[in-house]
């Protein structure tokens, strides 16, 4: 249902504005309107105009929006962990808060950059770690003398060790020795020990030759080589302990603070919406004025509370709703539990307008009944229903797969019942296996039957559409829009009749008549619907023919559904059988869910919905939290 | 003869009719994947979309049944 809105306008005294929006926002059912067509009279315009704060909330807003801004920052470097809520009342706090922020954001960018040397450190030194675990055996004990220096290597490609070998012998006249070790991150690390008068010539030549030479960082220096590694491997436990140390300074910071902090900008956040509603409001001298939307049953509630808070010094007038209006009066769709989870479907269209029909009733009695008509297996029902329960069950806090679950229990519902009325449990197995005789029609062999029950459901569909577009154009006043619809259907029933007396169904004597009728109405359609209007008439033919799918689509399941049967029973093995019949049946009930639904749906979105749906609603947007 | 004849035509009403679907879905699957790339909020619309032609091999059906079963 499309809730019928009232247009109103709240004016008080200036000072009473944030208080206002604060109720309004409570209350969450006021759109509110910044277009003043049709609310401002033409002798008002001159007074009113958009209401701008002053300098004093003006600066109140600039500083709440900087320690918004702060806030965010010092959050940026606190850790995600669960804490407290805090129940501090805010606005005591906040002045507070704004002298401590730049001293806790120095604090924790502080302790965050200290964890990030500490980082980079323990990550170089892993490194050597790797490079000196691989060459310690390699050297042993050997000290670091004044003539002799050490190069270390890291050797992508161990093919490339001679040639590394004849140039060392070439710079250093075979005066060197290089070790070689695979390294535990499986590199080649490599040392070079040779006379400290070659070192220069040494690094500059190996950098030409692009072999990365691994050199350590200064507070090794001085150190033996024994002694390295131990000190790599204490640094590495020493740097663990600080960042751990770091951490906890800044997790005991967060429990601290956040909380506090959180519910402050909580009250920042609540406070600047309500300023920046403002931008939406108007003001005379000495008044504000604001225009908007309300669900009509809500505005004698909107009124109480008014007058309960302000006792007087805020007023609400229910406007007149012009012809005009109608074109812009916001949309809000209710509707009641059973078509609730229907608005789902809905979601995917266009809103309608105001003057139109919420769709969403009309897809929730007709839809299942279409899917039941399509599937139309007890059998597959069943299942069906199993599945929606425990949809519904298992998904409860998930509200659209719960509604999808809502859905499919109508649909598998429907199928059931048409299931029974067409005499199938898995195809012809209820037959056999339990004597279940058909109850109305046998889909497989009453293919005609079946054609003309799917084209009488659609007509009367069609025909409920074109009446409802009837209905819609005098609700909008658009009386020739309305009469061309009402022709529209007497001249789908003429043509209907025309044709069953042309099959011999209705008496040969009613020709003349009827097509005496076609010939009067079809003038009197293009005078009311313009010259496009048979085209339309043409289509809406279509349209209904549309529906044969109805019997087409529940033709094919029903046929799947007995070659399952059929080739269960040729296999001649009962576990074969089983298994075919099994993934045959499992495959239609797919099908079954998808192919019934598509078609209902499109039925109702392109056959139905184009005949009475008006497009181009606007979204009611309440002014709440 | 006849016999043949009529079949061939109800295979003929069916098949064209089933050919021209499978195009025409071909053309909007093709380009509802692209428009679900960019925004998959679309995809209730393009499911409806890529069902709009089925219409057509449903008039085939029809014609194809009416083929088969008018004496």
């Amino acid at each position: 249902m499309i809730v019928k809105m009232s247009k109103v306008e709240i004016a008080g005294l200036k000072e009473l504005l944030e208080d206002t929006l604060d109720l309004l926002r409570d209350m969450g059912l006021f759109h509110i309107e910044t277009e003043t067509m049709g609310f401002i009279e033409k002798a008002e315009e001159e007074y009113i105009e958009t209401f701008s704060l002053d300098q004093k909330a003006l600066s109140k807003k600039l500083l709440l929006e900087d320690l918004r801004l702060r806030i965010d920052e010092l959050f940026s470097y606190l850790p995600a962990v669960p804490t407290r809520k805090s129940y501090i009342e805010p606005e005591d706090v906040v002045e507070i808060l704004r002298g401590l922020v730049s001293r806790h954001i120095k604090y924790c960018e502080g302790l965050k950059n200290k964890k990030e040397l500490l980082q980079k450190e323990a990550s170089e030194l892993s490194r050597y770690k790797v490079f000196m675990e691989a060459i310690e055996p390699l050297i042993g004990t050997l000290e670091k003398t004044e003539e002799i220096d050490f190069t270390g290597l890291t050797i992508k490609d161990p093919e490339s060790i001679p040639h590394i070998r004849r140039l060392l012998f070439r710079l250093t006249d075979g005066r060197y020795e290089l070790f070689t070790n695979r390294a535990s991150d499986g590199t080649l690390a490599g040392v070079i020990v040779t006379e400290r008068a070659f070192s220069e010539t040494l690094r500059k030549a190996l950098s030409e030759e692009r072999i990365p030479e691994i050199s350590l960082p200064a507070s090794l220096e001085g150190l033996a080589f024994s002694e390295r590694l131990k000190w790599i491997k204490d640094r590495i436990e020493e740097i663990s302990k600080e960042m751990s140390s770091a951490d906890d300074e800044l997790l005991k910071f967060t429990m601290r603070w956040r909380p506090l902090y959180e519910r402050v900008r909580e009250w920042i956040d609540d406070r600047l919406s309500l300023m920046r509603a403002t931008a939406r409001v108007f003001e005379t001298r000495l008044c504000f004025i604001i225009y908007g939307w309300i669900p009509a049953e809500a505005v004698p509630v909107l009124e109480m509370k008014l007058k309960e808070r302000f006792s007087g010094a805020v007023t609400l007038v229910e406007k007149e709703m012009y012809e005009e209006d109608l074109e812009r009066v916001p949309v809000m769709l209710k509707n009641p539990p059973y078509f609730e989870p229907f608005e789902l479907m809905v979601r995917i269209l266009p809103l309608p307008r105001y003057t139109s029909f919420d769709p969403t009733p009309f897809i929730g009695i007709f839809f299942p009944i279409f899917f039941g008509m399509i599937l139309g297996d007890s059998g597959y029902g069943m299942l069906l229903l199993g599945l929606s329960v425990f949809l519904i069950k298992r998904f409860r806090s998930k509200k659209t797969i719960k509604d999808i679950g809502k859905i499919l229990l109508v649909c598998s519902i429907y199928s059931v019942f048409f299931g029974i009325l067409y005499g199938e449990f898995f195809g012809e197995l209820g037959h056999e296996l339990f004597g279940m005789e058909t109850l109305c029609v046998e889909r497989r062999t009453a293919v005609i039957p079946m054609l003309y029950f799917a084209l009488t459901v659609g007509a009367s569909h069609v025909m409920i559409g074109l009446f409802l577009g009837f209905i819609g154009g005098l609700k909008r006043r658009a009386k020739k829009e309305a009469l061309a619809r009402l022709i529209d259907i007497f001249l789908i029933l003429s043509i209907i009749l025309a044709v069953s007396a042309f099959c011999g169904i209705v008496p040969e004597r009613f020709t003349t008549p009827i097509l005496s009728l076609v010939l009067i109405l079809t003038p009197l359609l293009l005078l009311t619907g313009g010259l496009l209007a048979p085209l339309e008439l043409m289509k809406s033919i279509g349209n209904i023919i549309s529906y044969a799918r109805i019997m087409a689509i529940g033709l094919t399941s029903v046929l799947l559904a007995f070659v399952a049967n059929r080739l269960a029973g040729m296999t001649g093995n009962i576990i074969a059988g089983a298994v075919v019949a099994g993934l045959l049946h499992l495959l239609n009930i797919i099908l079954g869910v998808f192919s019934p639904a598509i078609h209902s749906m499109r039925l109702h979105y392109v056959e139905f919905f184009s005949k009475f749906i008006e497009p181009g609603g606007r979204r009611f947007e309440p002014f709440k939290k | 003869m006849e016999k043949v004849l009529i079949a061939f035509a109800a295979a003929l009403a069916i098949g064209i009719s089933a050919l021209a679907t499978a195009w025409a879905q071909s053309r909007i699957g093709s380009a509802g994947a692209g428009a679900l790339a960019e925004k998959p909020e679309l995809s209730g619309t393009v499911i409806i979309l890529v069902a709009i032609p089925e219409t057509m091999v449903i008039l085939g059906f029809v014609i194809a049944t009416i083929i088969l079963t008018t004496k």
